[in-house]
Order: C-alpha cells, then structure tokens, then sequence
C-alpha cells in the first residue's frame, strides 16, 4: 500500500486499540509532539462515527421496509390482523 | 448474518415470531401501535449490534429481545409521565449518536456522493463482516485488494468529513 494508506492504517489501529504495545507507545509519543496527527486522529473518529451511524440508518431503513411488507401484503394479513387485534381497546 | 438477504431473512422471521410478544405487552400496558413499533425497532437495533459484535448466543435471543424492548418501554412511559426510570441499565442505545444538525448533513452528502465507500466502511465498521466475508459481497478477488480499498475509502471518506465540516463550522467540537 501507498505510504497515506499505511498512515491511515496506523491512525484507524490506533483508534481501534489494535496497535501492538510498542507500536502504540511510538504512536503516543507522536501524538505528543504532532498536533497535525491529533487533528488527523480527531478527524478519524468523527469519521468512524459518521460510519456508524449510517450502518445504523441502513438497518434501520431494512427494519422499516421488512414492517411495511408484513403490514400491507395479502399474505400476512393474519398477522396484520393478529397485532392489530391488541389495539382495539 | 453477512448478506443483505441473510440479514432480512433473519430479521423478517425475528419479526414475525417476536413482534407479537411485544406488541401485546406494550398494549396490555396502555402502549399505542406506534409505541410498540418503536421499541420493537430500537429493541432490533440493539440485538443485531449485540449479535455482530460477537456477545450474545443465540439460544437466548428471543428472551433478550423481548427483555430490551420491555426496558424500552419502561424508559418511554416513565419519560411520558415525567419520573425517572426505577432501574437505569443502559443499553448500547444510549450511545446512538446525538442527532447533530451538521452530522446529519454531512452524512447525507455521504449518502449521495460517497454510497459505494459507505457502505463498504459500515460492512466492516458496523456489521463487522470479515475482510474475507466483505471481499465476497463486494465481488472483490481476495483480501487484500478489500483491504486495500477499504483505506482508500477511509481516506475518500476522511477528505470529505474534512471539507464538510469547514463548512459547517459547528461539527468540529
């Protein structure tokens, strides 16, 4: 891999808790003395945040379509009928 | 649970089976259609990121569910009538990420001008596929030529995180 990909290796294993003991003292002692490398590992995780939560969103989003297939094809109208059954107070 | 169709299968049928239980629960409890909807949704969320991240047996996952979604319900009635909640376990719900206007936005700009990477990225940072598992679903040869994208996309995602957050200004913190 080109060296800006091992670079962004090396920040994602550090921000994973992956990093090898000596490798991650070397990685500390960087951080230190680079704040060019701490505004790189802030930006990394707000980008692994941003990853999560469009993971989440998809689900999310397959949760919603598996709901309104069960709720509006003819072939589950049973279990449309059985749930809705509980609502009728 | 690495496909897309394996996912919705597994859901589909936990669906089926749990929605039910709970749905009866929440209305038994004075809980509307809605409401049950909701805390079976987040009670979903939480058990597949509790299964992908390798915690939880299956044998007891139908147990766990209906436990989570019960929870949920306590916290949202007991928010409805302004008590706090008698036990606080937190669930990994808790984590969900503060809706920030200009994360929202910036992930939309994901959503449309980066899909392809994003969704490479969240097989591997949020469903926690394999590199082997993810190469295949994303028709690549081996694992390393995944590997190698998946930095790639790391830094494509990185770039633009970067040049959307100078423009809204609020997202760095």
């Amino acid at each position: 891999m080109r060296t800006s990909l091992n670079n962004i290796k090396l920040t994602d294993d550090h921000v994973n808790g992956l990093l090898p003991t000596g490798d991650a003292l070397v990685f500390e002692a960087r951080l230190i003395l680079n704040p060019a490398l701490q505004d790189e590992v802030i930006l990394h995780k707000q980008t692994l945040a941003l990853v999560q939560q469009y993971g989440r969103d998809m689900l999310r989003k397959d949760i919603e379509s598996i709901h309104t297939q069960l709720f509006s094809q003819p072939q589950h109208r049973s279990f449309k009928d059985s749930i809705l059954r509980f609502f009728k107070h | 649970m690495t496909s897309k169709a394996d996912r919705e299968a597994v859901l589909t049928e936990l669906y089926k089976s749990m929605f039910p239980v709970v749905a009866k629960y929440v209305a038994k409890m004075g809980g509307s259609f809605d409401d049950a909807k909701d805390v079976f949704h987040d009670a979903l969320v939480i058990y597949y990121e509790k299964v992908v991240a390798g915690g939880l047996s299956v044998a007891n996952d139908k147990a766990y569910i209906t436990g989570i979604a019960k929870h949920l319900w306590y916290k949202k009635f007991n928010q409805a009538i302004g008590t706090k909640s008698m036990d606080d376990m937190n669930f990994d719900i808790a984590d969900e990420p503060a809706e920030h206007p200009s994360s929202n936005k910036i992930l939309h700009h994901l959503q449309t001008a980066g899909k392809r990477c994003m969704d490479l990225l969240s097989a591997f940072y949020y469903d926690k596929l394999s590199m082997k598992e993810a190469a295949g679903k994303f028709g690549y040869a081996g694992e390393r030529s995944v590997t190698v994208q998946k930095y790639k996309c790391l830094e494509k995602v990185r770039e633009t995180v970067k040049e959307q957050s100078l423009e809204y200004a609020d997202f760095i913190e």
